[in-house]
């Protein structure tokens, strides 16, 4: 973990409201499911720095990427940053998601700004020469992503309209596929709660490992002021999205 | 340039502290901050048992500030001698245990444990957490409750005793007066503010206890004007927290009369900050030809 001030390189635009943000990277190499934290201006609103999970680290270059939401005020002014701009950055922060045994069959889900850790673990299984099986959801055809990173895993786009791809929710295509899915699968699932839940009971009803990313406020980001709790199982009933997080088995979860 | 601040019994190397609650038990910033430059450790609070805190959401932005509702999440005492103290000990800056409970019976209990370590530099009292349902604010708003308890605590230890000051109070030099009457080294000044925010759509508070504690930026006028107050009425030291972004803001609170300063909400936003300001400081000394940093406090 470090903190630095990161260069802008790119600042695309994928789809309406989704950008991807790539920025030069000076500390540890990131693993998928791991985050940062952005400082957007030096200003009191918005006043807290913005979690944001990566979504892709190229190891030659040394450029990190996220994927972000436009949505409030911090992610206004960070839409409008352009290359060689500087942002204030802490990172690698959390824990990763944890990589499929060599028997086990990955199928990784997200949905909408759940998309980035996911597809970084998609990029790191392709580059593992491990298979996996990827499904993103989002409202509707203008809410798919258009970049090369995206299209490269050959995800099974579901949207809620049914205006590209399957027609339903993730979950509706999970259920509409589940005969086939392997005994031996485990999954990993990003995006809004009742989808995590949903993508839990799937897993659990096949027996299988259940990884979830969670996102919540934060404040510190480093584990300091307990803010960002989570409720788990075990004593004393909650964990820190920022430290033990973001990624949970969804079997410790209180659901 | 002595920077260095006496209080009670002990002497702070230098004014620049870190608040309770917001830097943990210190080690978690231990990559980010040289920590060992600052000149206190404000420790998160600690209470006999452990404590899992409020229900989720606890933590909602504002302009200018954020609103809290932790409710003292910590490992209990125990656990805190046994596994932070450690890492915290090797620290030349002055760590102050910060101690919580829900009745005078658990403070003491607290602090007759934390006693018997060396290493702890003094005590912060907090009786003005707005986020518990026992205890917390229900001490710090009742002169006579502060007396009681001050003066308690006091009995039991010859190190620094400071009081954390509630600004939710109609008058807060009474509560300031009640603990330097009874033993108090120095107070605090000051801690959150109760805020509410609603979500209109859900027509419900934001957080699951309706109210939290209001810091950052948007709190400062409030704690400088409550700064100035109390160290007219009281002798001894005042600590300025509130909304302390910069080395600006920490002057403005030593100016009004404070000997030391907490950076709260700010290390979350740069946590390189409490070090960022205690340069900043000695930068304004050597341009204002100031030897002593107690030159500085209350001066105008």
């Amino acid at each position: 973990m470090k903190q630095f001030s990161a260069t802008i390189i790119k600042n695309n635009k994928l789809c309406k409201d989704f950008f991807q943000l790539d920025f030069s990277w000076e500390s540890e190499k990131p693993e998928a499911g791991q985050f940062l934290t952005i400082r957007i201006c030096d200003c009191t609103v918005p006043l807290l720095r913005r979690p944001f999970a990566f979504s892709a680290f190229n190891n030659q270059s040394s450029i990190a990427s996220i994927i972000f939401q436009r949505r409030g005020i911090g992610t206004e002014l960070l839409a409008a940053k352009t290359p060689g701009e500087k942002i204030d950055v802490i990172g690698p922060l959390g824990n990763a998601f944890p990589l499929p045994e060599k028997i086990q069959k990955p199928i990784l889900i997200a949905g909408g700004i759940g998309l980035g850790p996911i597809l970084f673990l998609s990029s790191t299984l392709q580059d593992l020469n491990i298979s996996s099986k990827f499904i993103f959801g989002c409202r509707n055809e203008l809410s798919i992503p258009k970049s090369d990173q995206f299209s490269s895993q050959h995800p099974v786009i579901c949207t809620d309209d049914g205006s590209a791809g399957f027609s339903g929710t993730v979950g509706d295509y999970l259920s509409s596929i589940w005969s086939t899915i392997e005994s031996d699968s485990v999954f990993y699932s990003c995006g809004p709660h009742p989808m995590l839940a949903a993508c839990h009971q799937f897993a659990q009803k096949n027996g299988s490992p259940s990884w979830i990313s969670v996102e919540q406020i934060m404040a510190c980001g480093v584990g300091a002021c307990m803010g960002c709790a989570v409720k788990v199982k075990q004593a004393p009933g909650y964990a820190r999205a920022c430290k033990e997080g973001p990624v949970f088995s969804g079997y410790d979860m209180v659901w | 340039m002595d920077l260095s601040v006496k209080i009670g019994s002990g002497t702070l190397p230098n004014p620049v502290g870190v608040a309770s609650g917001t830097f943990g038990y210190g080690s978690e910033y231990e990559k980010l901050i040289d920590v060992s430059a600052l000149g206190a450790i404000f420790t998160k609070a600690i209470t006999l048992e452990p404590r899992a805190g409020n229900e989720i959401p606890r933590i909602v932005e504002t302009p200018a500030g954020i609103l809290n509702s932790i409710g003292l999440a910590n490992v209990g005492v125990e656990k805190f001698l046994k596994e932070k103290m450690e890492w915290l000990s090797k620290m030349p800056c002055a760590v102050v245990a910060n101690i919580a409970g829900s009745s005078e019976e658990e403070y003491c209990r607290v602090m007759e444990k934390l006693e018997t370590c060396q290493s702890i530099w003094g005590y912060e009292v907090n009786i003005s957490c707005p986020n518990v349902k026992h205890g917390g604010l229900a001490f710090g708003t009742d002169p006579q409750q502060v007396q009681r308890l001050t003066g308690s605590l006091r009995k039991l230890t010859s190190k620094p005793l400071i009081v954390k000051l509630t600004p939710n109070v109609t008058d807060i030099t009474v509560i300031a007066k009640a603990a330097q009457d009874s033993g108090a080294d120095a107070v605090s000044c000051i801690n959150t503010l109760v805020g509410m925010v609603i979500d209109v759509k859900k027509k419900a508070p934001v957080l699951p206890m309706k109210t939290g504690g209001l810091s950052g930026p948007a709190i400062r006028p409030v704690g400088v004007a409550m700064t100035y107050r109390v160290s007219r009425a009281v002798s001894i030291p005042v600590i300025g927290i509130g909304g302390i972004m910069n080395t600006d803001d920490a002057l403005q609170y030593m100016l009004a009369g404070a000997s030391a300063i907490q950076i709260g909400t700010g290390n979350f936003i740069d946590p390189k900050i409490a070090t960022t300001i205690l340069q900043g400081i000695s930068d304004y000394m050597r341009e204002e030809n100031l030897q002593k940093i107690t030159e500085l406090h209350g001066n105008f």
